[in-house]
């Protein structure tokens, strides 16, 4: 029954083994990365291509999209993406330039794969909820929302650049009032790949709590609009086809992306929550119009990390711990998140 | 022919409370993880001292800009103030089993460092940054699993390791543990403290009492269930010293840790493979200061009696087993990983 002591020596040996190299992974930084589905090297070229087509449309190369509406239509296969559409369309460029007349009319935003986007993370907008005037809510204990929110904020913000792959824009750093208008802009004009808003819950019934995760519902955004009309000014197109072209690639994907950060990150949630509070509930992944989602111009999310009306978890929300899982969670779900877009880029990018 | 250094080995557990030293030369101490620095020039000339660690600095708080630099297990973030003070605590716990800090006397020092078991990777490496002068090669690893270590409870065990910030579980089941084997809770030694002090001040009104003076009551006198002797502690009540009898706060404070104690184990129980369940209920191992709590283990027992039956074994030197763990792993583990570990 007893192990023998050749066999706890043998083991020791290999969980020493094991930590040693657990440990050297600690020194050299190194992130453990959910492996990738391997992706066929067919797959990646074509990927590169959608990419390319999909670029020039966001950049509004006039010049390419001139002369791919010069061109004659190819057949498109029933039911055909415009991914696939793009990527066809890609590989006999030069023999059969595509009308993108065609490709602009025919396609919905929803028939857009958003695979065929890879969009790195480099910079990630933390937005605190609340702060100055606006408390945000309170738990039973007295402790306000936007010092938590900034609290978590703060601690998210040191686990993303410990590892120096990240650069965090804080939507504010100190206890004061920033709008909702001027946090979106905070990160819109820094350029971030992604948007994350922490904020506590308060739910009338007290004996309802947990975690859940909003991301950008239905929108008309302006950017594109503004987009549009810009890149449209010389291509002879159409407003309404540039711009039903912009939404079906950037609004479509924006969307897609604010959907599948909000997943990872509210799994991260419940996941890493519940080893410390485990009556935790998994409220899921909502999409809401939140100004501060709708105005902001890259994926976004609205994090309602924990729920301050119901004592359980107030009393965890005063735990420096607790608010360090919080952080540790929302960082694992952005890291997540973003090694899923860096293994897209890679295949895509061949 | 390359010089070779005498190798002291050290295990370390970094605790919220206490933070403990054992050494290959046999020696082995324990601190109160508290750091002061004098509050003024005054201050400095009254204690002849720049900076005072453990219950010196305790005794002479007053006196002092007092740091407690790890709250929960963790380096406190943030705090440049608290980073110096795990500096410190750490020179202390080296300079206490021989090592010079300038010089570390020539020897070559390699350290095993015990945090809470789901330490999170940004405090590893604070822990890491503030012993990266002290020591030559440094290994992190979790808490429990350095206790299991010790005990060689390495295959279907699970321990509780009651601290003062945390009360963490680890399930043992012959392999590095991994998230879905570990859980930790902020209720614990701290916890217990608070709640005591609370349901005191709300009895006793007018006594007048400081947490140090509460924690010390704990560590004397906390129990679950039932005990013969009643806890009467001595405090000021309008400048007098009274006695009063907090038997019924004292249980109650503790008591509230045993239902997500409980909770916690029951759960991790019933994720272990079936036809291993019974041998882990049958090797449940609690370790820590605040697992020291009276009654404790039997009451545990209680509780598996629901599921099937179990054992509970409370260590008995809860205040070195960790860093003796630690010490094992320091000296099992070759030279040739040790020099991958250069801090």
């Amino acid at each position: 029954m007893l192990q023998s002591k050749a066999n706890v020596d043998r083991l020791k040996r290999r969980l020493v083994h094991d930590l040693v190299q657990q440990n050297v992974e600690l020194i050299q930084g190194r992130i453990h990365r959910p492996h990738a589905p391997r992706r066929l090297p067919y797959l990646r070229l074509l990927g590169a291509l959608a990419l390319l087509l999909a670029s020039t449309a966001l950049v509004g190369s006039t010049r390419l999209l001139s002369t791919l509406a010069a061109a004659p239509a190819p057949v498109r296969p029933p039911g055909a993406t415009l991914a696939t559409s793009a990527v066809r369309a890609g590989q006999d460029l030069r023999a059969n330039p595509p009308p993108i007349a065609a490709v602009l009319v025919s396609q919905g935003a929803a028939t857009i794969d958003p695979a065929v986007l890879p969009l790195a993370v480099r910079r990630i907008a933390l937005d605190a909820g609340h702060g100055g005037d606006s408390h945000g809510t309170r738990t039973p204990l007295g402790l306000l929302e936007k010092d938590i929110t900034l609290d978590v904020a703060r601690r998210l913000r040191q686990l993303l650049e410990a590892q120096h792959d990240f650069e965090v824009v804080m939507t504010r750093s100190g206890d004061s009032a920033v709008s909702l208008a001027e946090r979106a802009a905070i990160a819109n004009r820094s350029g971030a790949d992604v948007f994350v808003s922490v904020h506590v819950n308060w739910i009338e019934n007290r004996a309802s709590h947990g975690v859940e995760t909003y991301y950008l519902g239905p929108t008309n955004d302006p950017f594109l609009n503004r987009l549009a009309a810009l890149e449209n000014r010389d291509s002879g197109y159409a407003m309404a086809d540039m711009r039903q072209l912009l939404d079906g690639i950037y609004a479509g994907v924006r969307q897609d992306k604010s959907r599948e950060l909000a997943e990872v990150v509210q799994r991260a949630l419940f996941r890493s929550l519940g080893r410390v509070n485990p009556k935790i509930e998994d409220r899921g992944v909502k999409s809401a119009p939140f100004i501060v989602l709708l105005s902001t111009r890259m994926p976004a999310i609205l994090a309602e990390v924990s729920c301050a009306s119901n004592t359980d978890e107030a009393r965890l929300l005063a735990r420096p711990l607790y608010r360090q899982y919080i952080a540790e969670a929302l960082a694992g779900g952005l890291r997540v998140y973003a090694s899923t877009a860096r293994g897209a880029a890679a295949g895509n990018g061949g | 022919m390359t010089e070779s250094k005498p190798v002291l080995h050290v295990g370390i557990d970094l605790g919220t409370s206490r933070s403990s030293i054992s050494a290959s030369t046999g020696q082995r101490h324990v601190v109160e993880s508290y750091v002061g620095w004098p509050l003024d020039m005054v201050a400095r000339k009254v204690l002849k001292k720049p900076v005072l660690i453990g219950h010196e600095a305790l005794e002479n708080r007053s006196m002092l800009d007092l740091h407690r630099p790890l709250e929960e297990g963790l380096i406190k973030d943030g705090s440049e103030k608290d980073e110096a003070a795990v500096r410190e605590l750490l020179w202390h716990l080296l300079s206490l089993v021989g090592v010079a800090r300038e010089t570390r006397n020539g020897m070559k020092v390699r350290a095993v460092v015990g945090v809470p078991a789901e330490a999170l990777r940004v405090n590893k490496q604070n822990v890491r940054k503030a012993m990266q002068d002290a020591v030559d090669n440094l290994m992190i690893v979790s808490e429990p699993f350095a206790v299991a270590y010790g005990l060689e409870a390495l295959l279907h065990s699970l321990i509780i390791d009651l601290g003062a910030g945390t009360t963490d579980f680890c399930v043992m089941n012959g392999r590095l543990p991994a998230e879905e084997d570990q859980r930790t809770l902020t209720q614990a030694g701290d916890w217990v403290d608070e709640q005591l002090s609370r349901l005191t001040r709300e009895r006793f009104p007018e006594a007048r009492f400081s947490i140090h003076m509460v924690r010390a009551w704990k560590e004397e006198s906390s129990f679950v269930g039932n005990t013969r002797t009643p806890v009467v502690v001595t405090v000021p009540v309008n400048g007098k010293p009274t006695q009063i009898d907090i038997t019924q706060e004292m249980r109650q404070a503790c008591e509230g840790l045993l239902p997500p104690i409980v909770e916690s184990m029951l759960d991790l129980l019933s994720r272990v493979q079936p036809e291993y369940q019974e041998r882990v209920r049958n090797n449940i191992i609690v370790s820590g200061g605040t697992g020291l709590i009276r009654g404790l283990g039997p009451r545990l027992e209680q509780e598996l009696a629901a599921v099937g039956g179990g054992k509970v074994k409370v260590v008995k030197d809860p205040v070195f087993v960790g860093s003796d763990g630690g010490l094992s792993i320091a000296l099992d583990a070759p030279d040739a990983d040790w020099e991958k570990l250069t801090s």
